[in-house]
């Protein structure tokens, strides 16, 4: 192992500065600086496409940033693949976790790093017992038993995975450690357990990048935060000098206002909404563990907006009216009667239709045109008989969407993987709405696109339920669903936690921070005052 | 590399690579051998390649749509051997072809509902139904002797004439004319690509992501259920292990012919072509007095060579389209590339 000066002239561990990253049009990170000092417990806040998981991505070694520079104890890095990370002390434990089920405890700690028995100069075999010796009391320091490093780590639950993963990092001089959402899936005494080993892990003088959803957890533990939005940082802050309101706002941008100026709020208020003929009403629905009792309505020229943190189960909420997920229990009624979808082309046949948030994964079809992946839920209006394609239709009902909804592309059998994230979300709502539904759900909508063609997304749902369509937006932005939604809904741990009605009123009087700090604070969990 | 838009946009078209290939290396074969190319010789090879292109164009539909079928190859044989079985039990000609395809029918229905309905790997399932169909073969050869009666018009699907043209030609070009235009030109056919592209992204536009699978894997069974036929008829008996192995040399020839493993890429086409190279490839060297044993290692370097060309072709189409889109960002082209292509060398940069 090479020496390395204690730390740089700065006195921080780890200096991250100017560094970008643009994917296709998207900028994920623009210009962006973090500086961890040395045993501390350095959180990183932000929302949903903040740039938090591409930043942890750039630090682990697994993206390479644009530009922009990263140095650790006054040393420039140049990270260009994971082990290049590793052999610098920075250690990650992802969210999704990383370690191999069927593999004992020991092996997946020195995965990749065996201690082999050597014979002749060659390695004969693992020598475990080389290696158990190394991490025993490490282990034990863990609550990790001899026993528990000779077991397949499939059998332990999510909090001892967690631990087997941090004994695996410390196994290896490790300075850094960046902990991605480390307390989803444990239960609240885990949790406990787990902030006494990250205390520990910072008496032993390690640094930790601590990325959470869950503001209360901070307090007590976190020394320091730095706030992402819109891949930009918003600030760092002593956590102790701060409230878990003041970091909304920095995580939410409600200081800034920035949407209050361009509400449409007065034309929507207009809208009469208890009216309307109701399209669709869920009664006490239930999907194990992700989706508790869930009742709710959506009228006809309504967008019903559904806010919560990451994890609140708001996207399952939505694949389960569709009926992509299955649900175990409860009542969905479709106009009036009530309807099990068998599948979302059962959706998709009774007037539903669905813009997913996860546009690289579930939206587009990246090796088809754009005028076929507008025509994909619907194909039966460009062909003779429902079987056979009538392709200049198909282009030419494209061309009309690029020409009404302003799809920048010089082609519509230009693939769509080529265009940008923005152009490619407005092909994408092409699609919903060449099905004619009665409802649509969008979930995130203007996630990683530009601001103007969030404004121009905004107006498309607009258009959308004032021609009678009714709506649901999800949308981790709680400034964006205030200014959409005629009613908000809170999730939270796949319950509803309570609502927001007659919101275009309450925006027209003058009290668009107040709804937006009750819906704020009902998604954090605490209670109404 | 300098590549005009144009050509390039071509070559990275499934199916013209191949197609180029394939005509070089008869221009090959034919300057070694003047007698490559005389009508007896062609009419032969192609003969003796139709069962196995039509496996070829079946396995590739169930590519494209993200699937495999190994089962294809067993079930041509066991098709083959019902087929002359209703023949010796004296069935006529339209019965006899009739229980042909419907054992491959049924062995394609098979596949595809527990594919779709218990959700069991597909490569799993096929590799069952391979042995399935396989050892039914061997029993009912061991039941009744499957040659020696044959009608007049069965030999006549392989053998007749038409128009000068022998009419197992003819047939199986009606095949794979019908089998393009349902690929390319149907909702069905759109679906299909949909699903071999994102399974999830087709599932939330609303495709029956299931109900699509087991279309294809019918078809693949029908399709074999017709190879087998065809290999009947031009056999007039059949043995025990007819059809084993076939299956390799389809998925290979799907392969060669540019159809991606990783879905939702390939034309009928470029998979005929794909085959269309590796039997004309065994009929060069055949004539070559090139010893049978080596054909194999022929294939398999062949394959190999053919897959990393047309990751090559790509990748040069993409490189000039990214020049093309100036100022813009650069796409992470070659990470994509990965994605879709399971044979590459995993190497990145």
């Amino acid at each position: 192992m090479t020496e390395r000066p204690a730390l740089g002239a700065d006195g921080l561990l780890l200096n991250v500065d100017g560094i970008s990253k643009h994917y296709e049009g998207v900028t994920a990170l623009d210009d962006v600086g973090l500086q961890v000092r040395p045993a501390e417990i350095h959180a990183l806040l932000g929302g949903n496409g903040a740039g938090k998981s591409t930043l942890i991505n750039i630090l682990s070694g697994l993206t390479l940033p644009d530009g922009g520079t990263i140095t650790l104890s006054g040393h420039q890095l140049d990270l260009r693949r994971a082990s290049d990370a590793l052999g610098h002390g920075i250690n990650t434990i992802h969210q999704e976790l990383s370690l191999v089920p069927a593999l004992t405890t020991l092996d997946n700690i020195f995965l990749g790093r065996e201690v082999n028995a050597r014979f002749l100069g060659m390695n004969v075999k693992l020598d475990r017992r080389r290696m158990e010796e190394r991490v025993r009391a490490l282990a034990a320091e863990f609550g990790l038993s001899q026993e528990d490093l000779k077991l397949p780590v499939g059998e332990f639950g999510a909090l001892k995975k967690r631990v087997v993963e941090i004994v695996k990092a410390l196994a290896f001089d490790t300075r850094l450690l960046i902990l991605d959402e480390p307390t989803s899936g444990l239960e609240e005494e885990e949790r406990l357990n787990l902030f006494e080993h990250m205390r520990r892990l910072r008496e032993k003088g390690v640094s930790l990048i601590w990325v959470t959803h869950h503001l209360e957890e901070l307090y007590g533990l976190a020394d320091s935060a730095t706030v992402f939005r819109d891949g930009r940082r918003v600030g760092t802050v002593n956590v102790s000098d701060t409230t878990v309101d003041d970091l909304l706002g920095m995580m939410f941008g409600i200081a800034a206002g920035e949407f209050g100026s361009t509400s449409s709020a007065p034309a929507l208020a207009e809208v009469e909404v208890e009216s309307r003929e109701e399209v669709l009403r869920l009664t006490d629905v239930n999907r194990s563990y992700v989706l508790r009792d869930i009742s709710l309505t959506v009228r006809q020229g309504e967008i019903l907006g559904i806010a919560g943190l990451a994890g609140a189960g708001r996207t399952e909420l939505a694949r389960a009216i569709m009926g992509i997920d299955k649900i175990s229990s409860g009542t969905v009624h479709w106009n009036g009667n009530p309807v099990k979808f068998s599948g979302s082309s059962a959706a998709y046949r009774k007037g539903l239709a669905m813009l997913p948030e996860d546009r690289k994964q579930l939206g587009i079809l990246p090796e088809l045109s754009v005028s076929e992946n507008i025509s994909i839920s619907s194909l039966d209006r460009v062909s003779r008989l429902g079987f056979v394609l009538k392709s200049r239709d198909e282009v030419s009902q494209a061309e009309s969407y690029r020409q009404r909804l302003g799809i920048k592309t010089a082609d519509v059998r230009e693939k769509i993987r080529n265009l940008s994230g923005g152009n490619q979300q407005k092909a994408i709502v092409a699609r919903c709405l060449n099905t004619n539904p009665d409802l649509l759900i969008f979930d995130e909508p203007t996630q990683g696109i530009d601001v103007s063609a969030k404004v121009e997304v905004h107006n498309l749902i607009r258009e959308f339920v004032a021609n009678g369509g009714a709506a649901i937006v999800i949308a981790s932005e709680i400034g964006e669903l205030v200014e959409l939604s005629h009613r908000v809904v809170i999730m939270k741990k796949g319950r509803l936690v309570g609502s927001v009605d007659n919101v275009p009123h309450a925006l027209v009087s003058g009290q668009f921070e107040a709804v937006k700090n009750r819906i704020l604070a009902m998604s954090a969990g605490r209670t109404e005052s | 590399m300098n590549f005009p838009r144009a050509a390039s946009r071509a070559l990275s078209t499934s199916g013209v690579p191949i197609a180029i290939a394939l005509v070089l290396v008869v221009v090959i074969f034919q300057i070694i051998s003047p007698v490559f190319l005389t009508p007896g010789s062609v009419r032969d090879y192609i003969n003796n390649a139709i069962p196995i292109l039509l496996l070829t164009v079946g396995v590739a539909i169930v590519i494209v749509a993200g699937g495999i079928d190994l089962s294809v190859g067993t079930v041509a044989g066991l098709s083959a051997g019902t087929t002359m079985w209703a023949l010796v039990s004296g069935a006529p000609t339209w019965t006899a072809v009739l229980v042909g395809v419907a054992t491959g029918l049924v062995f394609g229905l098979f596949n595809g509902l527990m594919i779709t309905v218990f959700g069991i790997n597909d490569f799993i399932v096929t590799l069952a139904t391979l042995n399935i169909a396989g050892g039914l073969l061997i029993v009912l050869t061991e039941q009744v002797p499957l040659q020696g009666v044959t009608t007049p018009g069965f030999s006549d699907l392989v053998y007749g004439n038409f128009l000068g043209v022998p009419t197992g030609f003819w047939i199986a070009a009606v095949i794979f004319a019908l089998m393009q235009f349902f690929l390319i030109r149907t909702v069905f056919g759109r679906r299909i690509f949909a699903i071999g592209i994102a399974p999830g992204a087709a599932n939330v536009a609303g495709v029956n992501v299931n109900r699509v699978r087991l279309g294809t894997f019918v078809l693949s069974g029908l399709l074999a259920g017709a190879a087998g036929v065809l290999l009947a008829s031009r056999l007039g008996a059949v043995q025990a292990f007819l059809g084993n192995g076939y299956e390799f040399i389809a998925i290979a020839g799907a392969v060669l012919g540019g159809v991606s493993l990783a879905g939702g890429r390939g034309s009928v086409w470029a998979a005929v072509a794909g085959g269309l190279m590796l039997a004309t490839l065994q009929q060069g060297l055949r004539l070559n007095g090139v010893d049978p044993v080596y054909f194999s290692i022929v294939t398999g370097l062949c394959i190999v060579a053919g897959v990393v060309f047309d990751r090559r072709i790509q990748q040069l189409a993409l490189g000039s389209f990214r020049k093309r889109a100036k100022g813009g960002p650069t796409p992470p082209a070659p990470v994509k590339l990965q994605e879709t292509h399971l044979l590459g060398t995993g190497k990145q940069d």
